[in-house]
């Protein structure tokens, strides 16, 4: 059933062209959204700039419970809505834009290797330290998770995603894992994501129509992929997150290639559309902080 | 030069060395690296498997998930990646991933939740080298496991039911078998020449899926249609398992593994009828001493 209405949405969407006034909903930015909700919007929102359609984003606090996936961030397009990154990538295709066309199918495998990479790791080792670290529950995630609702709600609700996410984490054999074993396997993906990456400025660079002035000559562009968005909003959230402590962003700044990966996205897709112009990834001072 | 290691994981059949994905991903990474590994495989004795297997012993260190597993191997210099660039080692763990999250739920159905595979197959596979009573609980449990794993996972809205859930799981399962049919393509092994962590963990989750005779087989039959991905299989069990490959005689071991199915399903309704008696035998004894027991007040 579920199959038949996507391939019905999948015609709608390739009907009408992306309005103007497409909206992205996630929590609420300064007091409610977590390290990991935080990384697929800032993901979806790069992939949006990248294949350069326009989108708003709101927040609200209720972005959750309206997703039809029960998870953030979604879109709200025409009148179609679609939620996490991979239906989105799929929505958009159908609507004729698409950042990997041009990679053959040995890369296309390899570039959603990657993606369930990230997934595996990078966003199951956020949510373990969200919902499993008890420092970091006791002392952040509680407080922020049902900030907009009043005691006793607010708790209550908090505690009903700890259990679910805990019971998820059961599952998958991660219950039994300690903090540093966490972020070991970060350490490793990030290992994994910077050999892939080396001195390459994205993942997989194929040249697409079009020329750029670089180094006083016309070049090829080189457009990134869902694959360098994905990268770019788990390791920018990472990075500019502060948590109770550096462990884990240490992890990622090991990895010179990956922080200048960051800065190259977000100067060419951030820059001038982010009003906060003092948060940069690598700026220590003025690091963006989603704790009050 | 390292000391002596011994693995406890499942038995095999159907031409393969064990049945279970994780248990084979180990033993073939051993053969690969040439790892000196006994292998113990768990039957119908005392020593019930409690929690996870396969478990590699080795002087006193135990060591139980095939990821930590490989990795002591690896430290004990049995490395079978030491040819792979950098970018292939990261390659290997992204594809392990994408293994673990598309193949491994729609692995899980077919074995554990599918009523028909369940009940003919894999129950009387596992309850036969479990010791009584533990064959009556084990098995129930590893299914109910293999479920929620694949709801927790997978199963959140906009699915709402069993049946949509499974729908998507074999449609990502048949997706990713396609990506690594093109990703291997004609070479012998994924990453040129010689076998590496990521062709035992393909060929552990493969193996398992292609050679099991299951009646209800619709990835089995995706999986059929990718000829490279079943040679894959097939080179390494007589390369590096000196098994008889079913290749050329396909009806032949074909009749030979329906003829063993069975004889292990005669085999447990005997156990089960052996069972049947001795309930009955000591519920007519239980039952006698209670008529005893009644009937004194009377005789007095």
């Amino acid at each position: 059933m579920a199959l038949a209405a996507e391939a019905f949405m999948t015609q709608l969407a390739a009907a009408e062209p992306w309005p103007e006034n497409a909206a992205l909903y996630q929590q609420l930015k300064d007091e409610q959204i977590l390290l990991s909700d935080n990384a697929s919007s800032l993901a979806v929102q790069a992939f949006l700039q990248m294949c350069n359609l326009p989108v708003r984003v709101v927040c609200r606090a209720n972005a959750e419970y309206m997703s039809p996936s029960g998870k953030v961030p979604f879109i709200h397009v025409g009148n179609q809505v679609v939620s996490e990154l991979g239906p989105i990538v799929q929505f958009v295709k159908a609507k004729g834009h698409s950042l990997s066309d041009g990679l053959d199918e040995v890369q296309k495998a390899e570039m959603k290797a990657y993606m369930e990479l990230v997934n595996n790791m990078l966003l199951t080792a956020e949510l373990y330290l969200q919902w499993c670290d008890d420092v970091t529950v006791e002392e952040i995630t509680h407080l922020r998770y049902g900030s907009p609702y009043p005691w006793p709600l607010n708790r209550i609700l908090s505690y009903q995603k700890q259990w679910e996410i805990r019971r998820k984490m059961k599952a998958i054999g991660w219950a039994g894992k300690s903090l540093e074993q966490v972020l070991e396997d970060v350490d490793q993906c990030c290992q994994a994501l910077s050999q892939r990456l080396g001195t390459q400025p994205y993942f997989f660079n194929k040249q697409c129509k079009g020329l750029t002035f670089q180094y006083r000559r016309l070049v090829p562009k080189i457009r990134p992929t869902e694959l360098d968005a994905l990268v770019f909003g788990h390791l920018f959230t990472i990075l500019t997150t502060q948590l109770t402590s550096d462990e884990l962003s240490e992890k990622v700044k090991n990895y010179s290639n990956l922080i200048a990966f960051c800065r190259r996205i977000e100067q060419q897709y951030f820059e001038g559309h982010d009003k906060d112009s003092s948060s940069s990834a690598t700026s220590r001072s003025a690091k963006r902080s989603l704790l009050r | 030069m390292a000391a002596p290691m011994e693995l406890s994981c499942w038995g095999g059949g159907w031409g393969l060395p064990s049945v279970h994905p994780e248990s084979l991903t180990v033993m073939a990474y051993a053969k690969f690296s040439g790892a000196p590994l006994t292998v113990n495989a768990i039957n119908n004795c005392w020593r019930a498997p409690k929690g996870e297997v396969p478990i590699l012993i080795s002087e006193d260190t135990v060591i139980s998930q095939p990821a930590k597993i490989l990795n002591f191997l690896r430290k004990q210099k049995y490395n079978a990646d030491y040819e792979l660039s950098a970018k292939q080692g990261a390659d290997t763990l992204a594809y392990i991933a994408l293994l673990e999250e598309k193949l491994l739920p729609a692995l899980l159905h077919t074995f554990w939740v599918e009523a028909e595979n369940y009940c003919s197959v894999t129950k009387p596979w596992f309850a036969s080298r479990i010791p009584f009573p533990l064959s009556l609980y084990l098995p129930g449990k590893m299914s109910r496991e293999a479920l929620n794993r694949i709801l927790l996972t997978r199963g959140g809205p906009p699915l709402y039911s069993l049946t949509e859930v499974e729908a998507q799981i074999y449609r990502d399962a048949k997706e990713c078998l396609n990506l690594l049919s093109k990703r291997l393509g004609t070479s012998q092994f994924f990453f040129g020449n010689r076998p590496s962590t990521l062709d035992a963990f393909v060929f552990g989750f493969l193996a398992p899926l292609y050679k099991v005779c299951f009646p209800r087989v619709q990835l089995q039959e995706h999986l059929k249609q990718l000829p490279n991905l079943c040679r894959f299989c097939d080179d390494i069990l007589s390369c590096y398992f000196r098994l008889a490959v079913s290749g050329h005689s396909p009806a032949g071991q074909d009749t030979v593994d329906a003829n063993l199915q069975k004889l292990t399903q005669l085999v447990n309704k005997e156990s089960n009828l052996i069972e049947k008696i001795r309930l009955s035998l000591f519920l007519c004894r239980w039952t006698t001493t209670f008529v005893r027991v009644l009937s004194i007040p009377l005789e007095s």
